[in-house]
């Protein structure tokens, strides 16, 4: 067990040094876009060089990158002070500063977005595997029977159709023409507070994410099982009288789940960082919006910070994986 | 600018002082309900702005203007060109000018309060325009205040008055005594530092509004803004909604120009819904209390008009196609392009046909421009003369013979424009549509003879980089929407050097003294009628020295549900008069 604690901190220590790495990088490249966010900062007539070079030093704009930085930084266990006077903001540690086109600390901007992401990939997730399994698995039982080639067409159509389509279609159809589902009231409501209405608002963004992974899982499970159901094990399994269900159930499955747990950590893991298309259409206010919106307004605070998270999140998601295996996979334990 | 949406005008500013005598009895449309929910949509995840300080664009001013932001002075709610005249607000007339226009007073109307039910003095108008000198927390706003006040520079050109945030070195002293209270605190006295004819336009500016010092928290006050007019806030979350239900402590004999018009009970407005989405809400009717607060998608404009840009029958009475206050354009860089009958050829050999039907057609799109002035702005507006041989379509013959005139008279440039490898470059924001506009620029100008190449700059940074001299090429594309119904708004703003927004770049052209001495007489002339006149003559003058390349007079669209009566353009916002509408 010490083993195991020595290990996972080793791997927390290059997982923070990696993460520093990132945020360096992603201050980096703003220093060098072509723009200036103190013009940004100024209104529509506003090429008046003493409001533009004022506002500069005010924010602190005029500081090198690397002094920027470094106050980035010291903020995140420090917190930070934004202006004075009736407009002074206060932004507590862990701060990644303060978005103004959002009026909001960018750790509260976070804090509200992640939850809708993570329900999102959750419910997706959930809806996507049972699917991808069952139908994968079916029709490699099934193989070459009528159930295999339509889930053929189904791969074939889910893994086609981009996402923004079958968002757009379902809301187009389902909402608005057959009126099966009332129109969203916008925005994100926990299930906490009010569970149907958090049903409504997510049910079709997670059809719509579910249905493009589904059909990549049913044929990657499909392929697994019927690979792993040639080796030498099953034929003895089968050879001793065990049933079919209980072949596929305890041998086949078994062995197909290492790669398909892979396959699924990372892809939420990818989500986690937004699923910047399906929530623009159902206006889900999650992390993709949230970086998508960040990105056009030159937000740098909530750039830095969802860059960060999204790096995060794979890091400890490939950590979290490599101890699952040690659980799915004996061979992995020695 | 691109940014914002502004005022036109078509009307006498005169009229001011007859609707100041109607603005008490213009009603709303007959038959109005009181009563329901009307809802906006929107793809845009939240306001701009909310904050009266930082609205500029006139979408958002007509908005809040018309539910939650009274200002001493505003446009009349009307149709046409009646719309443009001032009328009183929360102040009891238009204002009063002395001193040669350099000082203007107004007073109060009894009864004018916030949405806690204070009463509103002179002193909330005070602090809420003192906001407007925190530069860097009142972000976005228009900065009037900030060019007007008679206020002291300091040394490094900024307003030595910081606004009511700055602790140091911040010279209070000069702000009390631009703006001055009465001891009642009913009347407010605004010192200018020139004359000012139309000050009373400026003060339609929400900047120009009341804010309670009390609930200011700087740049936060974005999301939780105090009212002053018939509905306040319930609720507001980006990407989300905001909820406006009435403000109980709103005082309805305090405001003639909203009495009769705050009909629904509630305002909803839906944030971030998906383009397509929102348009398809619309064009079905789904919800037919419900507005759309964007232009629709220019894929789903055949379903609702035709060719010719009219209403199709099914949509009769719940779309409009008109006129935006916008004119397009791009600005000639004098200094680079120092040589009159290139600018010309410029102009003659632009196919002017081809790149409007890339744009989506002359019926959405807008028509040829002939100056920087729109016939809009009406008394402003006269149409140019000297260009009668320009046509929709390429006039290469013209074109030629400049060029042949320009060989002589302006060998070097002549030299430089035709050099394939050297040519004429035209700044442009970075766009599937303006690569396609590249091609048809490149080919209609070569047979002029004219060489010109691009300078695609990503969209986001474009007029940060071609506001800066050492970088704008020898054209930019741009647009612009006048402040108020006055071309003091566009013709020293776009042309002179104490503008905000010139990139002519005219400053040693020698048709350029004689110019700013006939501008700077227009802006201080107070014979609105004459005024006109000058505006309309430097208007020409801009184009006989062509220090702009025309574009178009543009155009806009929009839709709402037939649950939905009193919709009209209000021409002086550029966006739909909101506060007229009402659930039938």
């Amino acid at each position: 067990m010490s083993g195991l604690l020595a290990y996972v901190s080793r791997r927390l220590a290059v997982t923070f040094l990696i993460l520093l790495a990132v945020s360096f990088a992603v201050y980096l490249i703003f220093a060098f876009l072509p723009f200036d966010p103190a013009t940004l900062t100024c209104g529509k007539n506003c090429n008046d060089p003493g409001i533009i070079e004022a506002n500069r030093i005010r924010l602190g704009y005029d500081k090198p990158f690397y002094e920027q930085y470094w106050v980035f930084i010291v903020g995140l266990f420090a917190g930070r002070n934004y202006g004075e006077g009736a407009a002074a903001i206060h932004c507590a540690a862990p701060s990644f500063g303060y978005s103004f086109q959002q009026h909001a600390c960018v750790t509260d901007l976070i804090g509200e977005a992640l939850p809708v992401t993570l329900a999102l990939a959750i419910g997706a997730l959930v809806l996507w595997l049972i699917l991808g399994i069952g139908l994968g698995v079916l029709s490699a039982r099934f193989r070459g029977r009528v159930l295999d080639t339509a889930s053929t067409i189904f791969v074939l159509i889910g893994t086609s159709l981009p996402t923004f389509l079958t968002g757009l279609m379902l809301i187009i159809f389902v909402v608005i023409k057959w009126h099966l589902l009332p129109f969203p009231a916008g925005g994100y409501s926990s299930p906490f507070e009010d569970f149907p209405g958090w049903l409504n608002t997510m049910i079709l963004p997670w059809i719509t994410l579910a249905f493009a992974y589904a059909a990549l899982y049913t044929r990657f499970v499909r392929s697994q099982v019927i690979e792993t159901s040639t080796e030498d094990y099953i034929r003895t399994a089968r050879a001793k009288g065990l049933s079919e269900g209980l072949i596929l159930g305890k041998h086949t499955l078994r062995a197909a789940l290492a790669p398909i747990a892979t396959m699924a950590g990372l892809d939420f893991a990818g989500l986690m960082g937004g699923a910047i298309l399906t929530e623009a259409v159902f206006n889900l206010p999650g992390l993709g919006r949230l970086s998508l919106g960040a990105v056009l307004d030159y937000d740098l605070p909530i750039i830095v910070a969802t860059t960060l998270l999204a790096a995060a999140i794979v890091v400890i998601m490939n950590l979290v994986l490599d101890l699952v295996y040690a659980f799915i996979d004996p061979r992995v334990r020695v | 600018m691109l940014k914002s949406t502004k005022t036109l005008k078509t009307t006498l500013a005169t009229l001011a002082v007859a609707a100041l005598a109607t603005a008490g009895l213009t009603g709303c449309a007959a038959g109005a309900n009181v009563g329901g929910t009307l809802t906006y949509v929107t793809f845009q995840d939240a306001w701009t702005h909310a904050d009266p300080q930082r609205n500029y664009t006139g979408r958002d001013i007509a908005w809040f203007g018309s539910y939650m932001h009274r200002t001493l002075t505003a446009y009349d709610r009307a149709e046409g060109a009646a719309g443009s005249a001032v009328v009183p607000d929360l102040a009891t007339d238009t204002g009063t000018a002395s001193n040669d226009n350099k000082t203007w007073t107004f007073t109060l109307r009894d009864g004018v309060s916030f949405d806690d039910g204070t009463p509103i003095t002179c002193e909330d108008i005070k602090y809420g325009v003192s906001r407007t000198f925190a530069t860097d927390v009142i972000t976005d706003g228009p900065s009037y205040a900030i060019g007007m006040l008679d206020i002291p520079s300091a040394a490094d050109g900024s307003s030595a008055y910081k606004g009511p945030y700055a602790t140091e070195g911040n010279d209070t002293a000069s702000f009390d005594k631009a703006i001055t209270c009465s001891e009642d605190n009913k009347t407010i006295t605004f010192n200018l530092k020139r004359s000012v004819g139309d000050f009373n336009y400026t003060t339609t500016y929400l900047s120009f509004g009341p804010v309670p010092k009390a609930a200011d928290d700087g740049d936060q006050y974005d999301l939780h803004p105090v009212s002053s007019g018939p509905y306040k806030i319930e609720s507001y979350k980006a990407k989300d909604s905001m909820v406006l239900v009435r403000n109980e402590n709103w005082n309805k004999d305090s405001d003639p120009l909203r009495a009769t018009r705050a009909n629904p009970d509630k305002i909803v407005v839906k944030f971030g819904v998906a383009e397509e989405v929102r348009d398809q809400l619309l064009l079905t009717d789904s919800d037919p209390n419900t507005m759309s607060l964007d232009a629709l998608l220019p894929t789903n404009l055949p379903t609702v008009f035709d060719e010719t840009g009219n209403v199709l029958p099914a949509f009769e009475g719940r779309a409009l196609n008109v006129y935006d206050p916008y004119v397009r354009f791009a600005f000639v860089n004098v200094k680079k392009l120092n040589c009159l009958p290139i600018r010309q050829a410029i102009y003659y050999a632009k196919d002017f046909n081809g790149l409007i039907t890339l744009a989506g057609g002359q019926a959405f799109n807008g028509d040829p421009a002939d100056g920087a002035i729109k016939p809009l702005m009406g008394l402003d507006y006269k149409k140019v003369t000297g260009y009668e041989d320009w046509t929709t379509s390429p006039n290469i013959e013209k074109a030629t013979a400049l060029m042949a005139q320009a060989k002589t008279e302006c060998p070097d440039l002549y030299a430089r424009a035709t050099d394939k490898n050297r040519g004429l470059v035209y700044d442009i924001a970075d766009s599937e549509t303006n690569k396609k506009s590249a091609a048809i620029w490149i080919d209609s100008l070569a047979k002029a003879g004219i060489v010109i190449k691009f300078n695609f700059i990503e969209a986001g940074s474009y007029y940060s980089v071609v506001m800066d001299p050492t970088k704008q090429s020898d054209l930019s594309a741009a647009g612009w929407a006048p402040d108020w119904a006055n071309a003091s708004t566009v013709i020293p703003e776009l042309f002179t050097t104490a503008g905000g927004f010139n990139l002519t770049q005219n400053a040693d052209d020698p048709a350029y003294a004689e110019f700013e001495k006939l501008s700077n007489a227009a802006l201080v002339e107070s014979d609105r009628k004459k005024q006109g006149e000058q505006w309309a003559a430097l208007n020409q003058y801009v184009m006989d020295q062509m220090w702009i390349i025309p574009g178009t007079f543009s155009k806009t669209q929009e839709i709402w549900g037939s649950g939905l009566g009193g919709v009209f353009f209000w021409e002086p916002q550029g966006a739909p008069s909101f506060g007229d509408i009402y659930i039938k």
